[in-house]
């Protein structure tokens, strides 16, 4: 990992935000280790290794990157995406295009910090292309600032060949969300699999919103969409998932779990499930509600209050 | 000494618990018999302070003071602590985060794998997570493994053999002897009278109220003799004498 000069000082403050959000920074440093880090409108740093093709450039307000793995390559350390805003006000606009080549697999370890933004408004766009038979895991992790002020607009859009493996998980659950409107829309070939997992847990009057949609395009294509929300105080929350089983032997399960704590919280989650293949298998589970009372009684009875006991099982939802 | 005295329980007019009175002494093992529906998990739970089992007249007594208003916390304080019957799912936590309640129980790795081999489980489940992809048997252990973690003066186990096969009353046994041998008192509420054989004290319920009572063999003997095929599953039976009358036993 080379860091111009010009951004040493700004690579240590992103350094600081990213082991806020729970990254290793070590990582960041190690040169086996592919990783790009963004700060505002530019990336101040970058590193491949063989296998693996990166190229970058800047637009209005923000950058983007194309990673590329090579067809058959084991990426064996996961590769660190490392995004920070160190300003209090602005715009972040970032496009990732994805590309993992037939029989690759790769793992994505991306962390998105913005710990001191009061008006940031965080634009993700990004494409995905698995090849056939290719793996890609992406575990995306965000830490906002505790004003409220982040307001994150995310679109992903996968295309996952046959035989190919995508799993996207999603965890903003640390700090305040502010603002989220995330879209992820899977095309699953043949054979292909997908998991999407998202928990996030909203405060005071955070605002999420979330559509997960599962094409199931291929015969015998697999998918899994699951969103746990722990709404608390004023949070507003609008979950959608969606599965749409086209094709023979697909079989798809979306799953929404909210948990409510707090006189002022607005949730709804729809389950969206359409067959147009009647060999094609779709289900789904949604609940809304307090925590659950078999659970708070036998937590309870245990001694816990019943706040431990609250605060215990949201843990383990979000764990 | 924990005691109920005339507790009667209704749902929406139905009759759960009538007249029900129940005492169980410091350091002894107890264990409640009755089929299906006679209101034995509602006892448990009345015991316990679950909120929708508070009774519409009678009380429950703590050493002689009345315990009745208490809420499930409250009670679990004063050494009062039931293994449920419905071992309930809990996503995302491990066994050993669920047996150390997320570190409020100071304890040893040691000390749980230990409690979870009496409980018929091996030290690989500390890892994995009470959730659905345990099974209800499995969970169950966890469970019981989990009362053995806790210092409490008195344990009620709901049906601690469901879910579970017929060997593990050996294990069930074990448990019992371990949390007694602590001097904790055990009332094992059952409708399998094998388990009435590792018990100080006996009683029989039918229709929600104590229908025999006194030493386990001569109990878990009657309950086997008459209530094996319940006859009147939505008939109160309010004593011993209706009931030999109904089965057409001679006094």
């Amino acid at each position: 990992m080379r860091i111009a000069p010009d951004y040493s000082k700004e690579f240590e403050k992103i350094v600081e935000a990213y082991e806020k959000s729970g990254g290793e920074s070590s990582k960041l440093l190690d040169k086996r280790v592919a990783s790009i880090i963004i700060s505002g409108d530019k990336i101040i740093g970058l590193n491949s290794v063989e296998g693996v093709e990166i190229e970058s450039g800047k637009i209005e307000n923000g950058v983007w990157a194309r990673v590329k793995v090579m067809k058959g390559k084991k990426v064996e350390m996961p590769i660190h995406l490392c995004t920070g805003f160190l300003g209090k006000e602005g715009e972040q606009r970032v496009n990732f295009n994805f590309i993992v080549e037939e029989g690759a697999s790769v793992k994505f370890i991306s962390h998105c910090s913005f710990p001191w933004s009061t008006h940031l408004v965080h634009k993700m766009l990004s494409t995905v292309h698995i090849g056939k038979n290719a793996t890609m895991i992406y575990e995306d992790a965000h830490f906002h600032s505790e004003s409220g002020g982040v307001t994150l607009i995310s679109d992903t859009h996968a295309t996952i060949e046959n035989g190919g493996f995508y799993r996207n998980s999603f965890d903003l659950t640390k700090t305040r969300v502010g603002k989220l409107k995330v879209k992820v829309n899977v095309d699953l070939k043949e054979n292909a699999t997908s998991e999407l997992n998202s928990k996030i847990r909203g405060r005071k009057d955070d605002d999420i919103s979330i559509v997960e949609s599962l094409g199931l395009n291929g015969e015998r294509s697999h998918g899994i969409a699951k969103s746990t929300v722990i709404a608390t105080d004023k949070t507003r929350a609008r979950i959608i998932n969606e599965a749409f089983g086209n094709a023979p032997y697909s079989r798809g399960h979306i799953e929404c779990t909210e948990i409510t704590k707090g006189n002022g919280v607005d949730v709804s989650t729809l389950p969206v499930l359409k067959v147009t293949n009647d060999l094609s298998e779709l289900t789904h589970e949604a609940s809304i509600g307090r925590v659950n009372s078999k659970q708070l009684n036998t937590l309870m009875a245990k001694g816990m209050t019943e706040e431990e006991a609250t605060e215990f099982i949201i843990k383990g939802l979000l764990s | 000494m924990l005691e109920l005295r005339n507790v009667n329980l209704s749902f929406e007019k139905k009759r759960i618990l009538n007249d029900l009175n129940m005492k169980f002494d410091d350091g002894k093992r107890y264990v409640v018999l009755g089929n299906n529906g006679t209101g034995k998990s509602t006892i448990a739970n009345l015991i316990m302070g679950v909120e929708k089992y508070k009774p519409q007249r009678g009380s429950v007594y703590l050493n002689g003071k009345n315990i009745t208003s208490l809420g499930v916390y409250e009670r679990s304080k004063l050494g009062i602590t039931v293994a449920f019957q419905e071992s309930v799912r809990f996503e995302g936590i491990t066994t050993f985060n669920y047996l150390t309640l997320g570190g409020k129980i100071k304890a040893s790795y040691s000390d749980a794998k230990r409690a979870l081999e009496l409980a018929g489980l091996n030290s690989e489940y500390l890892k994995r997570r009470v959730d659905d992809s345990l099974s209800g048997g499995e969970r169950k252990r966890i469970e019981l493994a989990s009362v053995l973690m806790l210092k409490m003066r008195y344990v009620i186990l709901d049906e601690p053999d469901s879910g579970i096969d017929m060997m593990s009353l050996d294990t069930i046994s074990r448990i019992i002897d371990t949390l007694n041998s602590k001097g904790t008192t055990v009332i094992t509420i059952t409708h399998r009278e094998e388990i009435a054989k590792n018990s100080d004290y006996a009683y029989l319920i039918c229709s929600g109220t104590v229908l025999k009572e006194g030493p386990p063999t001569d109990i878990a003997a009657y309950y086997k003799k008459m209530c094996d095929r319940c006859d009147h599953p939505n008939e109160i039976i309010e004593s011993v004498k209706e009931l030999e009358h109904r089965k057409g036993v001679r006094a």
